[in-house]
């Protein structure tokens, strides 16, 4: 069964954005995907309109057979804790341990005990060994703000891991990390997913990264899929079209994608680092 | 040309602090007439504010301490008592009142005015009100001190709910937690440290106020003064005015060192 299907997925914000204009695609189990895209292409709202922290204007959002857009309250938090996230900011809390952070990542399988803190020995002893799994045994006890970005952003994974989830969405992973941290979060990402079985769709900026771990690369600009193959297939003719589109220079790249719709709008062009 | 527009400028910022100069002469001199406020009124008044400054108020009436122990811890309990309950309540309540953890934006306008009432009200008038369907006493002082720490609290809880991070939220959010779940384990621990500042701030007022609510009959070293002053026994007056003082530099010098424990 497809694990995640996303069909004609819009969303227009309320000040009139368009953020996403129709997006189709789906995710097996077990593939490591790639979304890469100019700066403000609708990245991050792809990602939150799937687990619903956006909720999109229209479109179908299918997780494990589950309509995840028109889902009641309840049923949204047991869909959300079989989808983990990471946050280019890491968004773990601060005064609290490194472990409770990790613990957070079960919340969505508690009811009150939860509320209370009262997680179960089995739960600890699953969390330490996650923490340890990542490289951070030593940093259990410690409070989350004394960690570096990189291990801080690797205790988001531990987190995303503790609620074992199906579909792992990273957003921007590692945007605010040095080139060396970067290595080491996106090493870690991409081998968990792979030992558990995890699927995951990872926001990247970094071409060079998409390439070298993703099992496939889907490239969005203005809303729109323009890019949907494998990393062999994203020349750098078309990466020069996900990137620079207005400048229309690379019609040729075209047979490798599924077809750019639009680049007539004059749009400003958003220079990013297309390659290291 | 560039040294014209410059002393226009100055000269229209110079017209500009004259005509307030002028305003603020007119204003002040306006509202000393409507006082029958002279500087002469000041000098007459002197002597006999003088004379009860320290002929009737001095020395205090060390005697008399033992009978203003009990008054005075009465002040300490009402004031400890309306800052924590209302801090159990304010916390409650400001949860449902800040425009980043409200359930829903009406909610979150209704309990707003709800608190300004409370606030805005000054804490005699509260305790005026109290006595007449209370009669006098400590529960009375208690209540009004509650009512104003409970407005006061729910604004400045709400606005310390307002900048906290909401990345934080957003992550358990994501990984399915339930709205208390988010509360107590995310939005919980950011807000302790402010919890703790505002509320020992509200202790501080709270002791200041209580001697205010005890002169009209809230209970406490208030409620000594103002008899003290009926009776015309000045000495007992200053003895607790002392104490008064002596309870605000203390709590002051309390609640300083805690909040840098804390914080």
């Amino acid at each position: 069964m497809t694990l995640l299907q996303v069909e004609n997925l819009k969303k227009v914000y309320a000040d009139g954005t368009a953020a996403l204009g129709g997006i189709d695609f789906k995710v097996e189990a077990g593939e490591f995907i790639a979304v890469i895209g100019p700066s403000g292409a609708g990245k991050s709202t792809l990602l939150r309109c799937l687990n619903q922290m956006v909720g999109p204007t229209s479109g179908k959002v299918i997780f494990q057979g589950a309509d995840t857009i028109n889902a009641g309250n309840r049923k949204l938090r047991q869909i959300r804790r079989e989808m983990g996230m990471i946050f280019q900011g890491f968004n773990l809390v601060e005064r609290v341990s490194v472990l409770t952070n990790v613990l957070h990542g079960r919340l969505g399988y508690m009811s009150w005990r939860g509320a209370l803190g009262l997680y179960s020995k089995s739960d600890i002893q699953e969390a330490t060994r996650l923490l340890e799994r990542v490289g951070l045994g030593e940093q259990i006890h410690k409070r989350a703000d004394e960690l570096s970005g990189g291990q801080q952003q690797r205790v988001g994974i531990a987190r995303a891991l503790a609620q074992k989830p199906k579909l792992i969405l990273a957003d921007e992973p590692i945007a605010s990390l040095d080139p060396a941290a970067s290595e080491v979060v996106m090493n870690s990402l991409y081998t968990f997913c792979k030992e558990d079985g995890i699927a995951c769709l990872c926001n990247l900026h970094q071409v060079d990264m998409a390439k070298k771990y993703a099992t496939r690369i889907i490239g969005i600009y203005k809303g729109t899929k323009v890019f949907d193959g494998t990393p062999e297939q994203l020349t750098d003719e078309m990466i020069e079209l996900i990137y620079n589109q207005n400048k229309g220079g690379g019609a040729d790249g075209l047979s490798a994608g599924e077809g750019v719709n639009d680049s007539s709008r004059g749009l400003p062009v958003q220079k990013e680092t297309v390659l290291a | 040309m560039k040294g014209e527009q410059l002393q226009r400028v100055r000269r229209t910022k110079r017209n500009q602090l004259l005509l307030f100069l002028i305003i603020l002469a007119v204003l002040t001199i306006w509202s000393a007439v409507g006082t029958d406020f002279t500087p002469g009124a000041l000098w007459g008044g002197i002597g006999d504010g003088a004379r009860f400054l320290f002929v009737d108020l001095m020395p205090p009436n060390v005697s008399e301490f033992p009978g203003l122990i009990q008054p005075a811890l009465d002040t300490i309990y009402m004031s400890f008592v309306a800052m924590v309950i209302g801090s159990v309540i304010a916390g409650l309540l400001s949860i449902f009142a800040a425009a980043t953890t409200s359930p829903h934006p009406a909610l979150q306008i209704g309990l707003r005015a709800f608190s300004a009432m409370f606030r805005n009200i000054p804490v005699i008038i509260w305790t005026i009100l109290l006595v007449a369907s209370f009669g006098l006493g400590k529960l009375v002082g208690t209540l009004s001190l509650l009512i104003v720490s409970i407005g006061m609290l729910v604004r400045c809880y709400a606005e310390s709910l307002e900048e906290i991070d909401m990345g934080q939220i957003e992550a358990l959010r994501s990984t399915g937690a339930s709205y208390w779940q988010i509360i107590t384990q995310a939005v919980l621990p950011q807000f302790m440290p402010s919890l703790v500042g505002w509320s020992l701030y509200n202790l501080e007022i709270n002791v200041r106020a209580s001697t205010i609510v005890g002169m009209v009959g809230g209970g406490g070293l208030g409620f000594t003064i103002q008899s003290g002053m009926k009776l015309f026994q000045y000495k007992e007056v200053s003895m607790a005015v002392l104490l008064v003082l002596c309870i605000v530099l203390v709590t002051e010098f309390m609640t300083n060192r805690i909040r840098e424990r804390i914080i």
